[in-house]
């Protein structure tokens, strides 16, 4: 019996085994059985979500007394000092901007996954 | 610039674009084929057969990917379910023909090129060590994503991967040249 060879030459040797299949019209069939596409218009959703959210605004409008508590708010606001006001912004800024770098980690496998390496 | 995997999917989620899931099958078959291929002990219809279910399952259901995984894992997976209950079906139970395959295939015959010999060998594996030797070696997946893949303890496929790893090994040492 031959020496055995180690798992490196052997993984490297199996990866060079697997040859590329070509493709010779394995696409095509598959796509030929594919279900019908959907046939609903991107306008027609777009229209749809434009005039749900027109229709919630404008019943917030009219249940919140013609938006007078936003108007008082401004008024409010327009009496504190300007560096709170810029406290208030940047603090605003600082927790949708942790918001977002959460939301975009969980939604990217790749740097996601940076976190589960051992070094 | 090309487009990722993850962009190709929110263009089949949000359009329904067919040749964006065109484009991913382009890009998977040959590693889905060649793995079920493997599995099937080169019966090359059957595999065909089986990559094609593989992908019409994964349009059907892509709205369940939810980019976890690569989204060549979530194939994996599906083909690998695809190929259990082929055999299901065909009443071959998993592991059991090992020794026909012993008998089939007499090392004294074997091509002397390494990579039939490969293939061969790899053949003669049960299908569990098989499995795991062609997902982990040959393709490159984590023993965590194998264990996700074959829905298996990720201690068994470690246990897998290291027994079939030896088997090749042995075998091809025995049938190596003097």
């Amino acid at each position: 019996m031959n020496a055995m060879i180690d798992d490196e030459t052997l993984d490297r040797q199996l990866r060079e085994a697997a040859l590329y299949i070509d493709d010779e019209g394995f696409t095509e069939r598959v796509m030929a059985r594919l279900p019908a596409a959907r046939r609903e218009p991107r306008w027609l959703r777009a229209m749809i979500l434009l005039g749900l959210t027109l229709l919630g605004s404008g019943i917030a409008y009219l249940l919140s007394g013609g938006g007078r508590f936003v108007r008082e708010g401004m008024i409010q606001l327009s009496d504190f000092p300007i560096w709170l006001l810029l406290v208030f912004a940047f603090g605003c800024g600082l927790v949708v901007g942790a918001f977002a770098v959460i939301v975009a980690v969980r939604k990217t496998p790749e740097v996601r996954d940076i976190a589960r390496l051992r070094f | 610039m090309e487009l990722t995997d993850a962009d190709l999917i929110a263009r089949v989620l949000v359009d329904d674009d067919q040749h964006a899931f065109g484009e991913l099958v382009r890009r998977h078959q040959s590693s889905v084929r060649g793995v079920l291929r493997q599995l099937t002990r080169t019966d090359i219809a059957l595999a065909d057969d089986l990559a094609q279910e593989t992908f019409l399952r994964a349009y059907k259901n892509i709205r369940s990917f939810r980019g976890e995984a690569r989204f060549s894992t979530w194939l994996y997976r599906i083909a690998y379910n695809c190929f259990r209950e082929d055999a299901r079906k065909r009443k071959e139970l998993v592991g059991v023909d090992e020794e026909q395959l012993q008998a089939e295939h007499d090392p004294q015959t074997i091509d002397p090129g390494l990579r039939h010999d490969l293939m061969h060998a790899l053949n003669r594996l049960p299908l569990n060590e098989r499995t795991a030797v062609v997902l982990c070696c040959q393709n490159g997946l984590s023993h965590d994503e194998a264990a996700r893949v074959l829905d298996i303890p990720l201690g068994t496929v470690k246990t897998n991967v290291l027994r079939g790893r030896e088997k090749l090994k042995r075998t091809l040492a025995a049938w190596g040249p003097n």
